[in-house]
């Protein structure tokens, strides 16, 4: 068991919060700042025991049903007031919700709310096909830390595959040309282990753009406090650790064969004929990971970004300016025509 | 003074039997059983050579290898294939070939000693160039077709100089000397002949060859070409380049993509094979032929003059 950090100031008790700025919590009261280990040594912290990694665990948090769209929101005991991510309702969170919810680790967030508007309003850096009025901070409805819950799974792969593997060969002998073609039948078998595969616990949250925000610096995982939780939205995990290990099952049960197809050298081609290879679960950790999620209307229309709020990796898909597509396209067809003429020239004044 | 004169009538007669000499180790003919009349060459009557090309030390033992033949004869058969009615026959067919085409056409049979396809090439061009021949005397266009009836290793191939390259690509070469061959392969030379003029005939009514829709053969005889901008594969390139563009671009503005593996998460210390066998099956060698021909494009002949050659063929 071990000592959670209260939100509360140990100086005037107003409410604190955690800077990612800072890498600290501060009081916007007093400006009194503090680090996690200060406020676990401090007499006056409050202290409440939670249980960790264990499903029978249980936490009590501040969370609200949006009365939307339905989604299940929770946050620290702090806030009082949010809006829904999904669909941006705001809301009063009034209820207690009372779930299993015991992440073993957190990333807190290092990326400022700032950073992620910066990004937002650099996505025109080489991409001329953005509106220009798209990434206007003014189209920006909601920005908002949310903690994601993911699954990491160490994961062992073990199994073997067979391919059909040829090496080709060619030579001439006066007017003959030769083509020699070696077949084999190729057999890798054995393990190998990853480690720590993410997958978005959150039917809320669409798995491919979590997967895109990827990768986490897991050296910055500490041990889950809830008190990380503060000014910042949290969910907890609705997909089951078995129904989210289907997805950590394929990819590396890909990356295996990948890898076992790459330590077949020095053959023209490969191919699997037939592979039986099976992926279990050695452990599993459930973490809470920092993702900056930023709502975007234009035209009408809602757009969805994320950052990864540890390394600042921005993703997100960005509408095309149609005006645009269609003068690119005009310029680069009528460049690449000259270009092409420019090299038949070349080639018409090498063969003179 | 007699004694100079005496010196210089002694080295002119000595460069005579020099080049006589010269003749027969180039080529190794022996023209002496011919019925084909050979004039004399020599200085005073510029070696024989009224074309353009520039006569000098480099080639000047090539232009006394070559007999000076009365151009105007058109087949001139030093093997001996073709009886006189039969050289009557191919003539009066070269005849209307020259009228309808305004292209020389010109058919000599020798005896050879063969040593490769560019011992004939050569004999072929110099034969061309440095008698008389070619109709269009601003690059002297015209068709040879050369029969090296040597016993131990009979030849024939076609050269064309000229405006007449144009009209040739391989394919109507090889369509062309294929097409004579079991005649000249039976010793049914005037059949061969004859069937060699139709079908140059043929490709004469066809016009340029399409590799040559854009050629033009300059005034030492190669063929050079016109620049036109090849709209369809420009347009073609500029299609494809612009799509991978657009494409490039439009997956900049598409940042979400699903993730199909986990390598960055992979331990590479972990990986452990438990088998690792490479076991050969069986193996398989297919082969095929390379065309050898050597014909199309312009190639230079001992004069400075361009021309080509459809390649050749043994029998």
């Amino acid at each position: 068991m071990s000592k959670v950090l209260d939100n509360k100031c140990p100086s005037c008790g107003a409410a604190i919060h955690f800077k990612p700025e800072l890498g600290k919590f501060k009081c916007d009261y007093c400006d009194s700042e503090f680090s996690a280990d200060d406020l676990k040594d401090m007499d006056k912290l409050k202290a409440e025991e939670v249980k960790e990694n264990s499903k029978d665990s249980y936490s009590s948090y501040d969370s609200y049903n949006c009365p939307d769209c339905g989604a299940e929101i929770i946050a620290d005991e702090n806030t009082s007031a949010t809006f829904c991510v999904y669909c941006g309702n705001t809301s009063i969170i009034k209820n207690r919700l009372s779930g299993e919810f015991a992440p073993k680790y957190i990333i807190p967030f290092k990326m400022e709310k700032k950073k992620a508007i910066d990004a937002f309003k650099s996505l025109r850096n080489g991409r001329p096909l953005v509106p220009s009025s798209f990434v206007s901070e003014e189209n920006i409805e909601k920005i908002t830390g949310v903690y994601i819950p993911f699954w990491l799974y160490n994961v062992n792969v073990s199994g073997t595959i067979n391919a059909r593997a040829t090496k080709v060969s060619s030579w001439r002998v006066g007017d003959t040309h030769y083509t020699k073609t070696d077949y084999y039948n190729v057999v890798r078998s054995g393990d190998m282990s990853f480690n720590r595969v993410p997958v978005d616990g959150s039917t809320r949250f669409n798995n491919d753009m979590m997967n895109s925000i990827e990768p986490f610096d897991y050296s910055k995982l500490i041990d889950y406090n809830h008190a990380y939780l503060s000014g910042f939205l949290a969910e907890k995990y609705d997909v089951s650790l078995d129904d989210a290990f289907n997805d950590a099952k394929t990819r590396t049960l890909n990356s295996t064969k990948d890898q076992m197809l790459s330590s077949m050298v020095g053959y023209s081609s490969k191919n699997i004929t037939s592979s039986n290879l099976d992926s279990s679960i050695v452990s599993h950790e459930y973490v809470l990971l920092p993702v900056w999620m930023v709502n975007v209307k234009y035209n009408g229309e809602y757009y969805l970004f994320a950052m990864n709020g540890e390394s600042g990796k921005f993703i997100g898909n960005i509408p095309l300016d149609k005006g645009k597509a269609f003068i690119v396209t005009i310029i680069s067809f009528v460049i690449s025509f000259f270009v092409c003429v420019l090299i038949s020239y070349i080639f018409y004044r090498m063969g003179a | 003074m007699k004694k100079f004169i005496v010196f210089i009538f002694c080295l002119f007669f000595s460069i005579n039997v020099l080049a006589y000499d010269i003749t027969d180790n180039i080529y190794g003919i022996d023209y002496s059983n011919s019925n084909v009349k050979i004039r004399e060459r020599n200085d005073s009557n510029k070696w024989g050579v009224n074309k353009h090309w520039d006569i000098n030390s480099n080639n000047l033992s090539n232009v006394l290898s070559t007999p000076l033949v009365d151009s105007s004869k058109k087949v001139y058969d030093f093997a001996d294939i073709l009886s006189d009615e039969e050289e009557e026959e191919i003539y009066s067919k070269i005849s209307d070939f020259i009228e309808k085409s305004n292209m020389d056409m010109v058919i000599v049979s020798v005896d050879m000693p063969y040593t490769d396809d560019y011992k004939n090439e050569m004999f072929a061009a110099d034969f061309y160039d440095y008698n008389d021949f070619g109709i269009d005397f601003s690059n002297y266009s015209g068709i040879l077709l050369l029969r090296n009836n040597y016993s131990r290793d009979k030849y024939y191939d076609m050269y064309t100089f000229g405006d007449a390259q144009l009209y040739f690509d391989q394919s109507r070469y090889d369509d062309i000397l294929d097409g004579i061959y079991s005649y000249f392969t039976s010793s049914n030379y005037v059949d061969g002949m004859s069937k060699f003029i139709s079908r140059c005939s043929s490709y004469y009514d066809n016009g340029y060859a399409y590799k040559y829709r854009n050629a033009y053969v300059d005034s030492d005889g190669y063929i050079q070409y016109n620049y036109h901008v090849p709209v369809f594969m420009c347009l073609a390139g500029s299609s494809i380049i612009t799509l991978i563009t657009m494409c490039v671009l439009v997956r900049k503005n598409k940042m979400i993509r699903k993730a199909t593996s986990a390598g960055e998460y992979l331990v590479k210390d972990s990986i452990n094979y438990r088998e690792h066998t490479d076991q050969f099956i069986n193996s398989h060698t297919t082969h095929y032929t390379v065309s050898s021909s050597s014909g199309g494009g312009s190639h230079g002949g001992s004069s400075g003059g361009g021309h080509s050659s459809g390649g050749g063929r043994h029998g």
